[in-house]
């Protein structure tokens, strides 16, 4: 019996050892203080809706609901073109790649046009960031996400012409950091859409 | 590991029809705890296909991958209790 668990724990730590964390570790730090923060913001704006039920049922009332679900599925698949470019890279299919991050650039081009026009709307409406504490808190986490989307664009872009250099024949993980952040780009839409929009 | 594309693609249909069923139980229930609880629920399902197949942290060391995942729980659940208390 001995022997046998022995090797049983042998096989749990080889195989422990054997898994890898995708891209630069310093990535993961710099994903999980960009997720502190946000958390800050989705707790901040849950407490303030408990305290002001009202005019944050007013406030959502005025907001698209049908615009955030477009830009829930732009986003989600965005994200899957982007892991469709990390199997391609992997498997150095590079220019299959590029192209797979072409897609998902387009997908999160569709994300800024219905963000800009659903800011577009609410400012025809007289609604801007000072309009009441919803539309302050509403403005600043949705504009902060959305210069983090902007920011992933800029880190997709950097690894596609990076790519098409063909930078990544032998160690892909500069490749991988970037699309894990375009994922966490994701991951903050998929809680901020059913906080403002959902419920 | 390489990651699968088909499992990508079924991970993308999850998550679309995950989002979409989020929206439709808005228009089923009518006791917003039961409402908000499904829907904070499937923001931990979708945050979870995100985690373990987009991100790949299914084959990453335990510890980062209950890291990051214990976001995914510990926001919503959050959320919850501030929205039900």
């Amino acid at each position: 019996m001995l022997p046998e668990y022995i090797l049983m724990n042998n096989q749990v730590l080889v195989s422990e050892l054997n898994k890898k964390l995708p891209g630069d570790i310093a990535m993961w730090f710099f994903i999980l203080a960009e997720l502190t923060v946000f958390a800050l913001f989705f707790i901040g704006f849950a407490v303030t809706e408990q305290l002001n039920q009202e005019m944050f049922a007013l406030g959502k009332a005025k907001l698209h609901a049908g615009a955030g679900l477009v830009n829930t599925i732009a986003l989600i698949t965005s994200s899957l073109f982007v892991a469709f470019a990390v199997t391609a890279v992997k498997s150095k299919k590079f220019k299959q790649s590029v192209q797979w991050l072409i897609i998902a650039q387009c997908f999160a081009v569709v994300y800024l046009v219905v963000k800009g026009w659903e800011y577009q709307s609410l400012f025809a409406q007289g609604i801007d960031i000072e309009t009441n504490t919803f539309f302050t808190l509403y403005f600043l986490i949705t504009l902060f996400h959305f210069m983090h989307v902007l920011l992933g664009m800029v880190i997709l872009a950097y690894i596609m012409v990076r790519t098409n250099k063909g930078d990544y024949q032998q160690d892909v993980a500069g490749f991988e950091s970037g699309a894990c952040y375009w994922h966490m780009v994701d991951m903050l839409w998929i809680i901020l859409f059913p906080l403002i929009y959902v419920i | 590991m390489l990651m699968n594309k088909k499992q990508s693609l079924v991970s993308w249909t999850v998550l679309i029809l995950l989002t979409l069923l989020s929206v439709y139980i808005g228009k089923v229930f009518d006791q917003p705890a039961i409402f908000i609880t499904c829907v904070l629920l499937i923001v931990f399902l979708k945050g979870q296909q995100i985690v373990d197949v987009f991100m790949e942290l299914k084959h990453a060391p335990k510890r980062w991958r209950l890291l990051i995942m214990s976001y995914v729980l510990l926001v919503p659940f959050v959320l919850l209790i501030i929205y039900i208390l």
